[in-house]
């Protein structure tokens, strides 16, 4: 039983000593147990800290919500107006039927400065950039009138039918007819003013371009 | 001819809508036309054609057919609505539904006693005609696909229907389909788009002809249902066909905007097997032509680029007389322009809305054809959008600027404006008197205290406008029972007279102070199309469709000197050779003697103290006179001072402080808000 013991202890040593030249340091059981303990402890405490943290974040983000929330909120006033506006309206309508006794700032007027007091039917614009509208419902029948007249659209104007452009068009008159001219977008100097800023725009980055490339 | 300062006024954004169908009457020789916005206009082929009457159109109401059924119109649209017109009062009689979703087509029999309506179900409706309306009366066998072309054998027991890839024929009686006719799609195109047989014609002799979307022109036989004949005509589609009455000559309109015809002839002199022979293309459109007529002597058509074109066939006719001359209608007869001459305003009328605006102004002198700089920019005051579903038919604002009335086909309402130097406001009069509930025609009072309102039945309402309030006063009736509406209305200057005019050509005059008629002007054959009273000389001047000119006095009661001496010796020639109506009549204040009138192309100032011109005489001689040293022009000179500085006019009128407003559109700004056309290959390009 000794023997078989020893035999043991020097199997160890002899691969302790074929990993390390140096002798093994002493560890006792009890430092290892408390280094595992530590090490332990340690990652439980990330863990939690992590955990602490998500949490953190999350109610923040949670109270950040219910800010924007409120502020999204129109004040009460302006909800009661809508309210009392809706309810207006329609007795306005019922009016209508038997008299067309209704007021004529009802009409869509641009007034004079671009001042816009236009108010459709069924939509209601109030302060800031929101409007309250009715969703109509639109009968079957036109739905497959739209559809009918896609269909023609389709046909004429649809992908394969080969149309250029009025422009090409009236150009080519112009260059082709009896009197000679330039293009229609040079002739005419109101046409195409977008394509003509664009290509403005272009024309100056290319001169800048070049000056860059030149200078350097 | 004196000197003006001009407004020349290029802002008012006309835009005609597209010509979708047309359909003619040759008992009444009446063109009735259908435009993309749901308007339908009739012009009268046998006088100059003119254009007679509009019926506006109506959100959502697109017509994609017209019928005659004898002096009846129908329309049918994609709404799938059938639609019958009250010609006398210019406005749909009624609308039925069809229940067969939107509806291509619309054809009637020879006989005039059914009508056969293709939809896109597939079903081809036949309706019964009665004394006050149609009746249902049954379905041919439905089919699969839509049905876009519809014709009747003449004889009435054949229906010949154009579907996607095929043509159907149906017994009327039986209501089965008895052939069905593959059309082959197009070379180089997908097998999964589908030709679309655009259109069909049914002879007499039992040839089936058929435009599609292939670009093909095919010559069936109906009997046995083979093909005959292709001619390839363009690369795109077959878009209309036409037939003239003798069924000798057939017209195809296509996408290139050329209109090709074809006649059936033998091939060779004195042989009888006659054959379909393509022998001449037209091309006087520059988008795609979507509506032909082929009327005995000429080809009609209409597309996209809003023109109505009148090709005279008459090709052995030698000299270039006013018959064998093309015509192209760009512009309404009637005016959209509104001009109140005291306040230097102008109103222009959309289909959806009217636009106020104030002119500019220059304080600048300059020479004869300067230009002065402008002081004040012309500003839009006023949009005002309509109301409802219904398009505006007529519109009016009062010589003050203070009143603005509008109708739409059921209801007219009266705006009171109200403006200082910066501020407008726009007010809705809100009672209006309840017998106000549609105008042909609106006009205000030269003092701009009451409104003139042309009724059912050649009847003018008056109505007088106080601050704020509108009270109805009188409706003047013409002895005669003519039923036709009244297209022109004229109050006096001095507020004792109001001329009227109607389709049925009558003029009438009426004595405002004592509110009965004062006489009626004798019936002349061509229709009025424009109408003055001098302010001075209480003399009534008319001009009508045929360019004749006659003066005639309200006092005497009968014609002037002067129009007598000019019906004696007769108008120039080149007068009478032009080919847009007088629209407007006004006279210069500054010298009574002096008629100021203007069409499209031109406008003119005939003095009644100069000699008429010779037949033989130079009639344009503005610039001979100008060359001319001063003693000699006396001598050379005559009545008509025409002026063709200014074109495409919509709108010539006077203003209180002597100077001339002209509204022109140019064609190239309508041009090139169409939609697009097709790509063409030119050589050399």
């Amino acid at each position: 039983m000794k023997m078989e013991s020893k035999t043991q202890s020097d199997n160890f040593n002899l691969v302790l000593d074929s990993s390390d030249d140096e002798a093994p340091e002493e560890v006792t059981f009890e430092d290892s147990r408390a280094q595992a303990l530590r090490s332990m402890k340690q990652a439980l405490e990330t863990a939690r800290r992590e955990k602490e943290l998500l949490k953190e974040k999350r109610r923040k983000r949670q109270e950040l919500f219910q800010e924007q929330k409120k502020r999204k909120l129109l004040p009460v006033d302006v909800l009661e107006e809508i309210d009392s506006a809706a309810s207006k309206k329609q007795k306005e309508s019922e009016d209508e039927d038997f008299s067309h006794g209704d007021e004529g700032e009802e009409d869509e007027k641009t007034m004079k400065r671009g001042k816009k007091r236009g108010r459709l039917a069924n939509s209601r614009n109030l302060k800031g950039n929101y409007t309250v509208t009715t969703v109509t419902k639109e009968p079957a029948a036109s739905m497959q009138q739209r559809a009918a007249e896609d269909f023609i659209q389709s046909r004429l104007y649809g992908p394969g039918s080969c149309r250029s452009t009025n422009n090409e068009l009236l150009s080519l008159q112009n260059k082709t007819g009896r009197n000679k001219g330039a293009a229609v977008q040079f002739v005419k100097k109101d046409w195409a003013s977008k394509e003509k800023a664009k290509a403005e725009k272009l024309k100056k980055r290319w001169i800048h371009k070049q000056q860059v490339s030149s200078s350097c | 001819m004196g000197e003006f300062k001009v407004h020349r006024v290029r802002f008012f954004d006309y835009m005609p809508s597209a010509i979708r169908a047309m359909a003619f009457n040759s008992r009444s020789e009446r063109l009735a036309l259908a435009r993309a916005d749901g308007a339908v206009e009739v012009f009268n082929f046998s006088d100059n054609y003119y254009q007679e009457k509009v019926v506006p159109g109506q959100d959502g109401r697109a017509v994609e057919a017209l019928c005659w059924v004898g002096q009846r119109l129908f329309s049918a649209g994609l709404n799938g609505e059938i639609t019958e017109y009250d010609l006398e009062n210019l406005r749909p009689k009624y609308t039925m539904d069809a229940y067969g979703g939107p509806i291509w087509t619309i054809s009637s029999n020879t006989q005039g006693t059914l009508l056969a309506v293709g939809c896109e179900d597939g079903t081809v409706k036949i309706f019964e005609m009665l004394e006050t309306g149609i009746q249902f009366q049954r379905n041919l066998d439905r089919q699969k696909g839509r049905v876009i072309s519809l014709s009747w054998h003449p004889s009435g027991s054949l229906i010949a229907a154009g579907m996607m890839d095929m043509i159907r024929i149906f017994d009327a009686e039986t209501g089965h389909a008895t052939h069905r006719l593959l059309v082959e799609k197009g070379l180089g195109t997908s097998n999964s788009r589908e030709v679309v047989v655009w259109g069909v014609v049914f002879l007499s002799d039992n040839t089936i002809i058929s435009g599609d979307s292939a670009g093909k022109v095919q010559i069936w036989d109906g009997l046995t249902g083979t093909l005959l004949h292709t001619h390839l005509i363009t690369k795109w589609d077959v878009l209309a066909l036409a037939v003239s009455q003798d069924e000798t000559s057939l017209i195809a309109g296509t996408s290139e905007g050329t209109v090709v015809q074809f006649q059936f002839l033998s091939s060779t002199m004195g042989q009888q097997d006659k054959d379909w022979v393509r022998t001449r293309t037209f091309k006087n459109h520059s988008h795609d032509v979507r509506a032909l007529v082929h009327t005995d002597t000429a080809v009609v058509s209409g597309g996209m680029d809003t023109q109505l074109v009148v090709r005279p066939l008459l090709d052995k006719v030698d000299k270039n007389t006013q018959e064998s001359s093309l015509r192209k209608i760009t512009f309404p007869h009637k005016s959209l322009v509104c001009c109140a001459k005291k306040a230097g305003m102008l109103l222009f009328q959309f289909p959806d809305h009217l636009e106020v605006w104030r002119l500019g102004d220059s304080d600048g002198n300059g020479k004869p054809g300067d230009t002065l700089p402008v002081n004040r920019k012309p500003e839009k005051l006023i949009q005002l959008n309509r109301k409802g579903e219904e398009h505006i038919c007529c519109s009016a604002l009062s010589p003050c600027g203070g009143w603005l009335a509008y109708s739409t086909v059921s209801s007219v309402r009266l705006y009171r404006l109200q403006h200082d130097n910066n501020n407008i406001s726009i007010n809705k009069v809100s009672k209006l008197p309840k017998i106000l509930h549609s105008a042909h025609q609106l006009c205000f009072s030269s003092d701009s205290s009451k409104l003139f309102a042309s009724s059912t039945n050649s009847s003018v309402i008056i109505l007088s406008l106080n601050q704020s309030e509108c009270k109805y006063l009188h409706t003047l009736k013409p002895k005669s029972d003519s039923r036709q509406p009244i297209h022109l209305l004229f109050p006096s200057e001095d507020g004792k007279w109001l001329a009227t005019a109607n389709t049925d050509c009558e003029v009438h005059v009426y004595n405002l102070n004592k509110l009965k008629l004062h006489c009626t002007v004798p019936v002349y054959s061509s229709c009025p199309t424009a109408i003055a009273i001098h302010p001075t000389s209480s003399n009534l001047v008319t001009v009508h469709a045929d360019q004749q000119m006659f003066e005639y006095s309200l006092v005497q009661k009968e014609y002037t000197d002067w129009s007598r001496k000019l019906q004696k010796q007769g108008l120039h020639p080149l007068w009478l050779q032009r080919d847009t109506p007088i629209t407007h009549v006004t006279f210069n204040p500054k010298n009574p003697a002096h008629i100021i009138l203007h069409d499209t192309f031109m406008f003119c100032i005939v003095d009644q103290t100069l000699p008429l011109p010779e037949a033989k005489a130079m009639f344009h001689n503005q610039m001979m006179l100008r060359s001319l040293p001063e003693a000699e022009r006396i001598g050379q000179s005559h009545a008509f001072k025409i002026c063709k500085t200014f074109q495409h006019l919509l709108c010539v009128r006077l203003l209180e402080d002597h100077s001339v407003v002209v509204v022109e559109r140019p064609l190239l700004d309508i041009q090139s808000q169409l939609p697009a056309p097709v790509r063409q290959k030119k050589f050399a390009t």
